[in-house]
C-alpha cells in the first residue's frame, strides 16, 4: 500500500516468510536466515544486525522490479 | 477402550500442543504446521543435534538445525495472494533520503501502553493465551522516538517468542543500528518516531480500515522510503 502512495519500501523478514512474501508479491525483500523473532539479527550481536541493514538499503536503491526478494548472505 | 488407553495423548496432539495449547512455545509453534511423519523426524533430528552439542561450544548446529524446520513449518502460502504487486523506485540515493521504519514487533514506550482488547498493563503470557482474540481486533500503531532510552521500550506480542526482542530491540526494531548508518552518512536522515504494532490482528481489518488510516499518518512525514519489518 506504501508503494501505492509513492513510498519505496525494502522488507527485512526470516526465511520462513519466504513463500509467503512471494504470495503478496512484495516489492523487495530480504530473507534472514535466522531464528524467527530475530529477524535483523541475533540479540547483541552488533555487527551482524549492521550487516542486514546495509543489505536491506543497498537492495532498496538497486532493486528495479516488484517481486525482488534476495537471500542475505554474510 | 480402558480409561486408560482412552486418556493416552496422541503424538498429534502432543506435536500441536506447542501452537497455543498446554505447551505452548512460540519458538515451537510450527510444528502444528507438520504432518507427524515430518515432526516425527524433526524431534529424532532436535535430540541427535542436542546430543552432539554436549561435549562441544558451539550449539550453532543447533540453531541451525531449527531454522531449517522453521522454514518446512512455513512453507505454504498464507494470507492474501496477489499476482504482482506495486513498485516504486527510489527517487534519490539511501544516503540522502528520510527513511521511516515500521515493524510489526508489538514494541511500545512504557507508559504509553495502548492496552490491546482493553486490558491494562497486560502481560505476555495474556498476550499468548488470547492471541485469537487479538487476530479479530483492530491493530494500534505504536510512536517510538528514535532516541528512546533503553530501558523505557517495551515489547508484547502473542504471536512470536519475544525473549530476543527483549533482550536487544534491535533484533526486530533496529533503532540503534540506523543511527549507527545516520550518524556515518549511510542514511539522508531516520525520520522520528519509528512505529510498531502487534502483526497478530485481524488482516482483513489492517487491509481494509486501519492500513489506509496509517498510510495518510506515514505521507505526512514525507518519507522516501520506509524499512519494513514482519515479525
Amino acid at each position: 500500500m506504501l508503494e501505492d502512495v509513492g513510498i519505496p519500501t525494502v522488507i527485512v523478514a526470516v526465511q520462513a516468510f519466504r513463500r509467503r512474501l512471494e504470495t503478496m508479491s512484495v516489492p523487495r525483500a530480504l530473507l534472514t536466515p535466522h531464528l524467527m523473532g530475530r529477524p535483523i539479527g541475533r540479540p547483541g550481536d552488533r555487527e551482524q544486525q549492521r550487516m542486514v541493514i546495509q543489505a536491506a538499503l543497498k537492495l532498496l536503491e538497486t532493486a528495479d522490479q516488484g517481486g525482488t526478494l534476495i537471500d542475505f548472505k554474510a | 477402550m480402558t480409561e486408560e488407553t482412552a486418556n493416552k495423548e496422541t503424538f498429534e496432539s502432543f506435536k500441536n500442543s506447542f501452537f497455543y495449547g498446554s505447551r505452548t512455545n512460540l519458538n515451537f509453534k510450527f510444528l502444528e504446521h507438520l504432518p507427524e511423519d515430518e515432526a516425527d523426524l524433526f524431534f529424532q533430528g532436535l535430540l541427535k543435534h542436542l546430543g552432539e552439542a554436549y561435549d562441544g561450544a558451539d550449539y550453532s548446529h543447533v540453531t541451525a538445525y531449527i531454522i531449517e524446520w522453521q522454514i518446512k513449518g512455513y512453507d505454504k502460502p498464507k494470507g492474501f495472494a496477489y499476482e504482482t504487486g506495486p513498485f516504486q523506485a527510489l527517487a534519490k540515493p539511501v544516503a540522502e533520503s528520510r527513511l521511516g521504519l515500521l515493524t510489526s514487533s508489538g514494541h511500545f514506550v512504557k507508559g504509553e501502553d495502548p492496552e490491546p482488547l482493553g486490558v491494562k498493563n497486560m502481560t505476555q503470557d495474556e498476550a499468548t493465551r488470547r492471541v485469537f482474540d487479538f487476530l479479530k481486533e483492530e491493530p494500534q500503531l505504536s510512536s517510538i522516538p528514535i532516541d528512546i532510552p533503553p530501558e523505557l521500550m517495551h515489547v508484547r506480542h502473542g504471536g512470536y517468542d519475544i525473549c530476543g526482542s527483549e533482550r536487544d530491540f534491535n533484533s526486530t526494531l533496529p533503532i540503534q543500528r540506523l543511527r549507527e548508518l545516520e550518524k556515518e552518512g549511510a542514511i539522508g536522515e531516520l525520520v522520528s518516531p519509528v512505529y510498531s504494532f502487534v502483526g497478530a490482528c485481524s488482516q482483513k481489518r489492517l487491509l481494509t480500515k486501519t492500513g489506509p488510516r496509517w498510510i495518510a499518518l506515514l505521507q505526512e512525514q514525507n518519507f522516501d522510503a520506509m524499512l519494513l519489518v514482519p515479525v
